[in-house]
């Protein structure tokens, strides 16, 4: 086996290796860095990138990362697993979405990749990771979170030809119900459409809400739904579980608050929506109420904010638009 | 307790007569020059009894007591009450609106609210806060309740002042109508600067409910819960006109072991709240970056769980659990 090195993380069969990716400098001149782990199985196979924590409190995806990486029986795995389980680190130890060191740019490392060698620091951090993602991957899994624990819906790149088509067979695979097949207009700049784009089959998976707001539950499940799309990329034996029919979406439609005010939601993930439908209700802060935030769009909840509290231009609601049994 | 020719005022919020008054109290400046303000409502009953102060959100980012007080307020009718509920659900407004534990705005003093009361008003932000606040509280408060949350939204606990005398038997006479199963008798010498042990001390009886955890980590049935405790408060203190429920025993405490984290990692718990550890009993676990098992921590104390820290992440230093000590049913 040739030998396979990213960052510090280095492994010259078989088996698991530990390292870090130098991804910048802390202002204390120190090296940031994120973890890298390595797991190669005994047969040969392709190659699955996963990486989690891109915003940095998105946990729920370190989480995911860390049990299927310890878990997985080298023996049984064909192929590699590259798995970086905290991108954003600074981010995540701010327990905040962007690292705390970005400061003109923005800072969403999501809109970031393929990234600058010489941008801004979250755009060189997109480029010190999307190098080695070019040169090693075959399949990128990418996991998100959005704001409750109850979140759970993918996204793939509905590309031309095999790349969209192997996208959406991984996506098929995970089988989360509410799937878009993402135009390709969209999400610029994330890791996603860059790899599809350099004709990396991918899948961005939405589990769980912020912080702490996830159950072990939840992470067991993403694992089991992971470890079935490995299956179908043929590096895990087994027949591949069939989840049956998905709800797929033309498109997204992001709603944000035009009031704020405290907020009590009126809608779970995954449920169908009319024009009209009540979201939630405003209070002031005498517990008054308001008025009531109504869906401008039919589909189904992706996302949905949990209040207490919201400012005006916050994210309302994350609809998935155009619902259909496929 | 006030007559009935007392007109009371918090505010911009005034009560001449029964009914509801609204208005905001002014608790400092923001550094452009405008008034920091933060809610008040005045509900006053048709029938003469005492002052009941109830107030929320003492620490920003701890949501679930402002929902509670909202909720009562909705469906408290001024017609029926005995009393007057003064009722200031976020008193942190500008570290609740940046979802956070202290003000923004607090500098070089001590941010924590809850330890800087009774107040200072030429003391740091903060401090000019408490001062602001208790003005009223001493003024015009016979009775006094605090909400607060703990880290998750499994926290359910209470503590009122074990003052000597009457104040400590009233106190506990609210504890035990709110009766929450894990109540702390709390002693005297603990939580100095806390608008309970500072009010307590002025002859106040007063409770501190800690229910639900930081920020959206609560659910509706706590704030309805929270809600429906409160008002058999106002029953046993003859507010409301109904019989009090009996709660029957509680679990209480000699103190309360704040227990901090001796490493940090990514953070998976063990214990829920409420429930019983011994000394030993696995907490929860510290994960390294790469997914290995760092630590597993273990209870130092025998008691019962009060507060759990919910992970995912926490540095060293960080709250890990809160356990109640010789927990006997009383």
């Amino acid at each position: 086996m040739a030998t396979l090195s990213i960052g510090s993380a280095v492994l010259e069969g078989s088996g698991l290796a530990r390292g870090y990716l130098k991804v910048g400098d802390m202002p204390d001149g120190r090296p940031m860095q994120v973890p890298v782990l390595l797991r190669r199985g005994a047969k040969p196979g392709p190659t699955l990138w996963l990486h989690g924590c891109v915003h940095g409190n998105e946990a729920c995806g370190a989480f995911v990362v860390h049990r299927l990486v310890h878990e997985i029986d080298t023996a049984a795995l064909a192929g590699t697993i590259v798995a970086l389980p905290i991108l954003n680190i600074t981010a995540f130890r701010s327990k905040q979405r962007m690292s705390p060191f970005e400061g003109f740019a923005g800072g969403d490392l999501n809109r970031c990749f393929p990234g600058k060698a010489d941008g801004a620091l979250t755009e060189q951090m997109a480029h010190a990771i999307y190098r080695e993602l070019k040169i090693h991957a075959n399949y990128l899994i990418d996991l998100h979170t959005a704001m409750t624990a109850d979140v759970r819906w993918a996204l793939y790149p509905n590309a031309l030809g095999e790349v969209g088509k192997k996208s959406e067979s991984m996506a098929r695979a995970f089988g989360f119900n509410s799937t878009l097949p993402a135009p390709m207009d969209i999400l610029a700049g994330s890791a996603m459409m860059a790899a599809a784009r350099d004709g990396i089959p991918s899948l961005i998976v939405e589990a769980g809400g912020k912080g702490p707001a996830f159950t072990s539950a939840l992470v067991s499940e993403v694992v089991e739904r992971l470890q079935n799309v490995m299956r179908q990329v043929g590096m895990l034996p087994g027949a591949v579980a069939q989840h049956g029919p998905l709800t797929y979406f033309s498109n997204f439609a992001w709603v944000r608050a035009s009031q704020g005010g405290l907020f009590q939601r009126a809608v779970h993930c995954g449920e169908r929506l009319k024009v009209g439908t009540v979201l939630g209700h405003y209070y002031d802060l005498w517990g008054q109420p308001t008025g009531e935030a109504l869906s401008p769009n039919a589909g189904v909840v992706l996302a949905i904010h949990p209040g207490p509290l919201m400012a005006s231009g916050e994210t309302l609601v994350h609809i998935g638009l155009d619902p259909r049994e496929v | 307790m006030i007559n009935a020719t007392t007109v009371i005022r918090v505010g911009t919020a005034e009560a001449a007569r029964a009914g509801v008054s609204r208005g905001e109290l002014r608790v400092g400046d923001t550094p452009d020059g405008e008034p920091v303000t933060i809610p008040v409502t005045i509900a006053r009953g048709a029938a003469e009894g005492p002052v009941l102060w109830i107030h929320g959100c003492v620490h920003g980012d701890e949501f679930c007591g402002a929902f509670i007080i909202h909720e009562l307020l909705r469906t408290l009718d001024a017609a029926s009450l005995s009393g007057v509920v003064v009722a200031l659900p976020m008193l942190n407004i500008t570290a609740s609106q940046r979802g956070q534990r202290m003000s923004p705005f607090a500098t070089f003093g001590y941010g924590d609210l809850n330890r800087c009361f009774p107040g200072m008003p030429d003391g740091a932000f903060t401090d000019q806060m408490a001062h602001a606040i208790y003005t009223g509280l001493r003024q015009y408060a016979d009775y006094f309740v605090d909400f607060h949350t703990a880290l998750t939204p499994d926290t359910r606990w209470a503590l009122y002042a074990n003052a000597p005398g009457d104040v400590g038997r009233r106190s506990e006479g609210m504890a035990r109508a709110f009766g929450l199963k894990s109540t702390l008798p709390s002693p005297m010498d603990i939580l100095g600067g806390s608008a309970m042990i500072a009010a307590a001390k002025d002859g106040i009886p007063s409770l501190i409910v800690e229910m639900g955890g930081i920020g959206p980590a609560f659910e509706r049935e706590t704030v309805l819960e929270g809600a429906e405790r409160l008002r058999n408060v106002l029953r046993h203190l003859g507010m409301l006109a109904e019989k009090p429920k009996d709660h029957g025993p509680l679990t209480y405490f000699s103190n309360f072991a704040w227990v901090n984290a001796t490493r940090g990692g990514l953070f998976e718990r063990a214990v829920q709240c409420g429930q019983r550890v011994d000394k030993g009993t696995l907490v929860g676990r510290y994960i390294g970056a790469h997914g290995d098992i760092l630590e597993e921590v273990k209870s130092p104390h025998a008691g019962i769980v009060l507060a759990i820290n919910p992970g995912p992440a926490m540095a060293t230093g960080d709250v890990l659990v809160h356990i109640g000590l010789d927990p006997r049913e009383t």
